[in-house]
């Protein structure tokens, strides 16, 4: 299986299509010119409850981790009353291994332009703020030049082509972090946005209810925004013959995979880089089909699949026959698809310094509000850095197992997802890789601490 | 280190030339002020145009952004303080940022940082001693497809090599 004709990519020359080598920015007339902007008319002819109903019947899904259906997310916004609505659009990509995003903004921005602008006359949504990291310097001058021309040509603002939103002319602002992960968070993002710390909000309310400055807001992906102006023009049924359906015969319940997904590949391959495929795609397929495989000399050992806060899978799990769907966390004792950015982690990298990393992160990033998640991830942090100097003890790796299974929104103490991350990479890690962190604890103090611990 | 404090109990050291000129403010102003429903939401936007200024934020300058965003100084010190881009200290001329996360440790980052320490003479989070060079490791900064990868100010450099990044340190001044 591999996917005929990009959805996302349709105008960033990628392998097999085309070269990266020419890819170069597409403006305003190029965008038009292929088809740009035909969505954001078609829909201005719509009823706005049109075109949720078109992007349910799609089962777009959250491309930025979660995987939420977007359709649905459309549904929660309250009734119309006569005050601002908004949407943030999330271009945080901070995610370690994940460089999806940034290649769509730097060089297609339109593309995700006339996602917004559809969104936004789906929901009703006025304003629109598209958040940016810091570090995206490029990416962030040649954005806010698209959202100039857009203007210009009567996209967004006074006059819009698309007519009032909620009794008012349509506006996008780009806003720009300033190097905080947390911020990614979608209600981390919000408080960032008004100006404070990025510290995530307890839910409920749902910012779809209460949001940016208490006011009803969507939070999108870049990725899945991007995807809406194709169901717009082509229809739901027929963005849906990529990427798998659910299993024959399974409920509406089970969590179907349609469409492309943006794959990033980095680490030791010969080809790294941004590739689309249909998901549902074989990780190994993915590796050497797309990657080129690893570079000589390199075997490869691991993967981080989808961001690091998913956690790992092992070379033998990928040949075992892993896809990149969103029943991966399910099958494959993960956390989920994530940002479908792979790492390959080569056989001579130890998977003790890859936990040390991945801790070093969370204790890093975590925004410091809930003991568990500030207290824990430094104490993961300070462990594995023992464990990887060959201090370590075999209690130690229980309390790492221990420590990391108690962290998180999902076990319940905590109020985000950082700490569900830090939980599922630091557990899969040491699970999948046991014998790696025996070997470096065994060395030492072990057999002593057998006699002490009798 | 989003959540730990940064130092920030310095003299305030004053001049009386204001840092937000008139026409600073009135070009902000009329840049942002429509976009937001608060004025505090304008913080990130001010105190990166500080930055841009005058290379950090000068404890004067955020009374004066604080006082235009009309909440109070430690408000707007307690936005700064939590992002790692904003400097409330003085930092070198230029900053490099090496990403340290997974994608670029597999690809030898150590070799990369190491070759920074050697030619800088310093360690990360440090400042040589001529003012010239602030040398920050940081998480992944979105270019992992060409780790190991660093920021030198606000352009990137992809695929580097020890070699690489001393070439590129010397082209400084
Ligand atoms: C700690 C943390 C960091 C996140 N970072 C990002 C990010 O950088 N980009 C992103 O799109 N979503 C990120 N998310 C997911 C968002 O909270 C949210 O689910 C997403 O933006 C919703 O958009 P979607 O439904 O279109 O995927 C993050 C979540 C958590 C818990
Ligand atoms: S879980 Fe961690 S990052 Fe999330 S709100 Fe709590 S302390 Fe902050
Ligand atoms: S891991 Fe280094 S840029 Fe992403």
């Amino acid at each position: 299986m591999s996917l005929e004709t990009p959805v996302l990519l349709k105008r960033i020359p990628t392998a097999p299509w085309g070269d990266p080598a020419d890819r170069k920015l597409v403006a305003y007339d190029d965008y038009v010119a292929a088809d740009g902007y035909a969505a954001y008319e078609k829909a201005a002819g719509m009823e706005p409850g049109e075109i949720i109903n078109e992007v349910k019947a799609a089962e777009l899904r959250g491309r930025g981790g979660a995987g939420f259906p977007a359709g649905v997310k459309w549904g929660f916004l309250p009734e119309l009353d006569d005050k601002p609505r908004y949407l943030a659009i999330n271009a945080d990509e901070s995610e370690p291994a994940t460089f999806k995003d940034q290649l769509v903004i730097n060089t297609d921005p339109h593309s995700i332009i006339e996602g917004i602008l559809i969104c936004m006359m789906a929901c009703q949504l006025d304003t629109a703020y598209f958040y940016i990291r810091g570090e995206y310097h490029h990416h962030r001058e040649t954005f806010e030049a698209a959202i100039v021309e857009a203007y210009d040509k009567k996209i967004l603002g006074e006059n819009a082509r698309c007519g009032k939103i909620n009794n008012r002319w349509p506006n996008l602002y780009l806003h720009r972090g300033a190097g905080a992960y947390i911020c990614g968070e979608e209600t981390g993002l919000l408080e960032s946005l008004e100006g404070k710390r990025g510290w995530p909000r307890i839910k409920p309310p749902f910012p779809a209810v209460a949001g940016a400055f208490g006011r009803p807001t969507i939070i999108n992906n870049v990725e899945t925004l991007a995807n809406v102006p194709f169901i717009m023009l082509y229809g739901a049924d027929t963005w849906k013959q990529n990427g798998k359906g659910r299993p024959e015969g399974a409920p509406p319940q089970v969590p179907a995979s349609f469409g492309t997904k943006l794959l990033g590949i980095s680490g030791p391959v010969k080809r790294p880089g941004v590739y689309e495929e249909d998901l549902g795609v074989k990780l190994t397929d993915v590796i050497d089909r797309l990657g080129g495989g690893p570079r000589d000399g390199t075997r490869i050992k691991a993967y981080f699949h989808g961001g690091i806060s998913m956690g790992v899978i092992s070379q033998e799990e990928a040949e075992a026959g892993v896809e990149l769907d969103f029943d991966i966390g399910k099958k494959w004792n993960n956390l989920g698809l994530g940002t479908a950015c792979i790492t390959v982690v080569p056989e001579h990298v130890s998977m003790v310094a890859m936990a040390r990393n991945c801790a070093r992160f969370y204790s890093h990033e975590s925004c410091g509000q809930c003991t568990h998640c500030r207290e824990g991830t430094k104490w993961l942090y300070k462990m594995l850095t023992r464990v990887e100097a060959g201090d370590g003890t075999t209690k130690d790796l229980d309390m790492l197992l221990e420590l990391s299974a108690s962290m998180g929104s999902m076990p319940g103490n905590n109020i985000c997802g950082l700490s569900d991350g830090a939980n599922w990479a630091i557990r899969t890690i040491i699970n999948k890789f046991w014998d790696e962190f025996e070997a470096v604890v065994s060395k030492q103090k072990m057999v002593s601490l057998a006699v002490v611990g009798a | 280190m989003a959540w730990l404090t940064k130092n920030s109990a310095a003299p305030i050291e004053r001049r009386d030339e204001p840092y937000l000129s008139e026409s600073f403010k009135a070009d902000f102003e009329a840049k942002y002020a429509h976009r937001y429903p608060t004025r505090r939401a304008m913080a990130l936007p001010i105190l990166h145009a500080i930055q841009h200024e005058y290379n950090w934020l000068p404890p004067q300058a955020l009374e004066e952004a604080a006082a235009f965003l009309e909440i109070e100084p430690t408000d707007l010190l307690d936005t700064a303080t939590f992002y790692e881009e904003y400097f409330i200290q003085p930092r070198g001329k230029h900053t490099v940022w090496v990403c340290q996360s997974v994608s670029c440790e597999v690809m030898d980052e150590a070799a990369i940082t190491e070759a920074i320490e050697d030619e800088l003479g310093i360690e990360p989070h440090q400042t040589t001693d001529d003012g010239k060079v602030t040398f920050m490791k940081v998480e992944c900064i979105g270019a992992c497809g060409g780790a190991p990868c660093a920021l030198f100010n606000e352009t990137l450099h992809e695929n580097l090599t020890p070699e690489t990044v001393v070439q590129e340190l010397r082209k400084l001044d």
